[in-house]
């Protein structure tokens, strides 16, 4: 029975987002006041079910004996779902702020609205196959995010979002027949479902593996396909650090962990090539997406290529295929999901307030904007990896499962990553040399009435990086959560 | 009493960020006295740590393997010591030094947070409590380095950080490494790894070794990331040119020293490959520095080349992983210290005081200021290595452990070079003095004026010159301490 009530944390925001929808809001107070309070009723509600109701599964609907829609709430989900809906809050007291400059504001928190609902659906899927429509709503639903401005470059950008995620779900699709076919079962089971499963065709299945890996990747910014962050790059700022910093990546991430562990199961992925081909292809991501943040000079897409990076890291995790690869890939979600939004809330406020989108705008902006740059610093020393701040640990925790993996490849994504984090010092220190260190003493044109936000988007971002800092120091009960 | 090691870090990092956020402390005389105050105190606390027993201070447990703390041992007193007194004596100088500067407050409150950091790596008792205050101590020593603000001031501190900070990653490799294998991980000297544990990836563990040595070596200037040195030191304002040569080069010595002696074992890496290349390292930078020292004309430059050269004596001395270059080593350090602390100031104090940066414009300086070129040219003497001054006994116990190694080829090779590095010192530091003070008969200047620095600035100069005597005639009791370290270690 219980299971059925989580059943509401997704549908809610669903319903209320289309009511606004349909029934526009026309006064700005008061659509933000009905809007953060179903976020806050639902962040309320779903934490309550975490805490109280055990998972079961739960068939909602049968096409067929084997094809259901299912719900099942285990520990990945709600690590997944109560992250989510505790960050959507805040991003919306964010989002507030930085929309009010904005047009059609009523569709967009419509959607964004809708979008929890969804994520949240992904979280709590109970096989693969609700997973996947969970999963291709969550890119209609944002679709009309990316192309919020309604210019030409974001219609673009639009476009190839869609292109790129119904292909990679494409993908995905047919893997999830194939599979269907063979054990005649999608439930997700830790362990996974293949065990014992026609043996003779474990080559195939493989084949399939490498396939579905991609599709999923596509959301998770794998390269090659990963190219779509950085054009969607263009959408709102809120969007960009929520979406693409979180709820969309992520979801991508989160079907790749739910992909190896709980369908093909690590056991029967560890030492196939399939394991290599995704291993290469997450190693060779973060490399790309740091190296190209160095050369980015819009601040907003330097930081979409270090997403990009930075959901290798934890692809790569998954990809180890042990419990320790799983344990720090999920470290490093969190932790990446945190101090990036917070990154991106930042120079969100930067763009708010200045209007400057390239690095060498902000020269001396430091010493305007003095509350933003500071949490700027810190986050940016977590993602770097510094001690005690709450990226040091991840890093930690995936290098280990990486030496204990002990094959070639991981001692190279080891080294990867190390490179990567040089190269993150890079691109995100250049930025906090610039505020605060302007060659000749010399500010930029135009900043120079330049301050802090108004409260409404200092909040989130200073509880982000207080966060940031806290989680280091008390990653020992950080851990359990996450240890499955 | 284990609660002084949480103000030798913590105390001058807060007075450090109290000079800059204090209104009242707009007054320059007031900032001098208040900083000077909070030095003198975090310089009462380190005293009383190095003279006492042993004590140790768990600053936060983060789970089972990762834990921040704070220990005193032999090593961390050395350095504590020799950073103590430097940092106070310096900061009696940059007093006048960094009078009619306008952003003198940043300087020294970014002066008093260096020196709580430092303290911090020495009193750290494993390696990620290192790791950390390493990284903190890059960061914050670098507005030192781009204090002027100009473009190249700015370029060079980028450089500083991304070098430093590329090394640091690149040693965190071995860090990693040795976490996850070994049991427990606070510093023991001769290292924490049982054998057992070496053995389970041997070649991994050395290759890991390497890059930490080369990765930690990075702030002590050696090949191959010792490139940013040159371009960051000379930039710096001269006080903080003094400490980032004397004192900061010498953290990635400590780092070095904590990684092989207190780590992994000297008996683990003895006579492996890691051993040949880290000597061909430190070798090559010891001719490279002198090389490119020689052919310096600026004069601030050319003492940065010198001090590349020079930690790479150490630094060639620790590679041997013999007992008598390991008390040469570390007697080369405090020397180093302080004849390359006294080199820049006085450096510092000729280019603020007359405006000439190159060494051929340094004719008859020693006219001009006296007293600076004369301990000049004792620190140039003392650092070639003529007896009495201090230098010599160093480099003599750094040729002897070299011989007495029995190591093929570097047993001979080293000396020779270190000859051959003496020989270039001569050439590159003497012609400051001998232009100085016998500009020659066709040099006619008319109008010599006095212009030596303040007295206040003029004491530590005098007082570094005479120590660089005073420890090469009196090396025993340092000697003495230090060997106490290579017994415990047993070398």
């Amino acid at each position: 029975m219980s299971d059925y009530l989580f059943l509401i944390p997704i549908l809610f925001p669903i319903i209320t987002g289309a009511l606004i929808l349909a029934f526009p809001i026309k006064k700005d107070k008061s659509r933000n006041a009905v809007t953060f309070t179903i976020s806050i009723i639902n962040m309320i509600v779903t934490l309550l079910l975490l805490i109280f109701c055990d998972g079961e599964s739960v068939v909602l609907f049968s096409f067929n004996e084997s094809l259901n829609i299912s719900l099942h709430v285990d520990g990945l989900g709600r690590f997944f779902g109560g992250l989510v809906s505790i960050l959507w809050p805040f991003a919306q007291l964010y989002a507030y702020e930085y929309m009010s400059k904005e047009e059609r504001r009523n569709s967009f928190f419509a959607f964004f609205t809708m979008t929890l609902g969804s994520v949240l659906g992904i979280s709590f899927s109970g096989d693969l196959f609700t997973m996947y429509i969970f999963y291709e709503l969550l890119t209609l639903l944002t679709f009309p995010l990316v192309m919020h401005e309604g210019n030409k470059e974001s219609v673009k950008a639009g476009r190839k979002y869609l292109a790129y995620m119904l292909g990679g779900a494409a993908f995905a699709l047919m893997g999830l027949i194939v599979l269907l076919n063979f054990s005649g079962t999608v439930n997700f089971m830790k362990g996974g479902f293949l065990a014992g499963v026609a043996p003779e065709n474990r080559e195939l299945l493989i084949v399939v593996f490498v396939v579905m890996f991609m599709g999923f990747g596509v959301k998770a910014a794998l390269m090659p396909f990963g190219k779509w962050l950085i054009s969607a790059a263009v959408a709102p700022t809120p969007v960009t650090a929520l979406l693409h910093a979180v709820a969309v990546v992520k979801a991508g991430a989160f079907a790749c962990i739910r992909l190896i562990y709980f369908c093909f199961g690590a056991e029967y992925l560890h030492g196939s090539f399939g394991q290599y081909i995704a291993l290469a292809l997450t190693i060779f991501t973060i490399l790309y997406g740091s190296c190209m943040a160095v050369k980015e000079t819009h601040i907003k897409k330097r930081l979409a290529y270090s997403t990009i990076s930075n959901l290798s890291y934890v692809l790569f995790g998954a990809c180890l295929m042990t419990d320790d690869g799983l344990y720090g890939s999920l470290s490093h979600f969190l932790v990446h999901a945190v101090s990036k939004i917070a990154l991106f809330f930042c120079i969100g406020s930067i763009i708010y307030v200045t209007g400057k989108t390239s690095i060498y705008d902000i020269n001396g902006l430091g010493h305007r904007m003095k509350k933003i740059f500071a949490c700027f610093t810190l986050c940016a020393l977590s993602l770097i990896g510094i001690p005690p701040f709450s990226g040091f640990m991840s890093k930690y925790n995936l290098l280990e499962a990486a030496i204990n993996e002990g094959s070639p490849l991981a001692i190279v994504g080891m080294l990867a990553i190390l490179v990567s984090a040089v190269l993150t010092a890079i691109y995100l220190l250049t930025i906090f040399m610039r505020g605060y260190f302007p060659a000749e003493n010399k500010l930029s044109d135009g900043i120079d009435t330049a301050h802090d936000p108004s409260f409404r988007m200092l909040t989130p971002i200073m509880v982000f990086t207080v966060v940031v800092f806290v989680l280091g120091l008390l990653w020992n009960n950080v851990s359990s959560l996450i240890m499955l | 009493m284990n609660i002084l090691l949480l103000v030798s870090v913590f105390f001058p990092i807060l007075g450090g960020l109290a000079v800059f956020f204090i209104k009242g402390l707009k007054s320059y005389r007031a900032m001098c006295i208040f900083t000077a105050v909070i030095a003198l105190l975090t310089a009462v606390s380190n005293c009383v740590l190095c003279f006492t027993d042993t004590v140790s201070l768990t600053l936060w447990e983060v789970n089972d393997t990762i834990a921040f703390v704070f220990t005193t041992d032999n090593i961390s007193r050395l350095f504590t010591m020799l950073m103590t007194f430097m940092f106070v004596l310096v900061l009696f100088y940059s007093f006048d030094y960094m009078k009619h500067d306008e952003k003198s407050n940043r300087f020294f409150g970014f002066y008093l947070c260096v020196m709580g950091v430092l303290a911090g790596i020495y009193f750290s008792s494993n390696l990620i409590t290192m790791y950390m205050f390493y990284e903190m101590m890059t960061l914050l020593s670098l507005p030192l380095v781009l204090h002027t603000m100009t473009k190249e001031a700015v370029a060079a501190g980028l450089k500083y950080i991304f070098y430093s900070i590329g090394g640091a990653v690149l040693s965190l490799t071995a860090v990693f490494y040795l976490y996850n294998s070994a049991d427990s991980t606070s510093f023991t000297p001769g290292g924490f790894l049982t054998a057992e544990e070496a053995q389970e990836h041997p070649e991994l563990l050395l290759a890991f070794v390497m890059c930490a040595i080369i990765g930690f070596g990075c702030k002590a200037g050696l090949f191959p990331l010792h490139d940013w040195l040159p371009t960051a030191h000379p930039i710096a304002p001269g006080p903080a040119s003094a400490l980032l040569s004397g004192i900061i080069t010498k953290s990635g010595v400590v780092a070095i020293i904590r990684v092989v002696f207190y780590s992994v074992g000297v008996d683990f890496i003895r006579g492996t490959w890691v051993q040949y290349t880290w000597m061909i390292l430190a070798l090559f930078t010891v001719f490279m520095g002198s090389m490119l020292a020689y052919r310096e004309k600026y004069l601030k430059k050319r003492l940065a080349f010198s001090t590349v050269s020079q930690v790479s004596y150490v630094l060639f001395g620790l590679s041997l992983m013999h007992p008598v270059a390991f008390v040469g080593a570390l007697l080369h350090v405090v020397f180093h210290s302080t004849i390359k602390v006294d080199l820049f100031l006085v450096a510092g104090s000729i280019i603020h005081n007359t405006g000439c940066e190159r060494v051929d414009e340094l004719k008859s300086v020693g006219k001009k200021m006296p007293i600076s070129i004369l301990s000049f040219t004792f620190a140039s003497l003392a650092l070639i290595g003529i007896p009495p001054a201090c230098g010599f006994v160093s480099k003599w116990m750094l040729a002897e452990g070299a011989l007495s190694s029995g190591i093929e080829v570097f047993a001979y090779l080293g000396p020779a070079v270190l000859l051959v590095s003496a020989l270039l010192t001569a050439g590159y530091l003497l012609p400051v003095p001998i232009d100085g003070f016998f500009p020659g008969s066709e040099y006619k200047d008319e109008h010599i004026e006095k212009c030596e620095p303040k007295a206040l600035s003029l004491v530590p100069i005098a007082v570094l010159g005479i120590l660089t005597l005073i420890l090469g005639i009196f090396p025993g009791p340092l000697t003495n301490f230090l060997e106490t370290i290579v017994t415990e270690l047993c070398l």
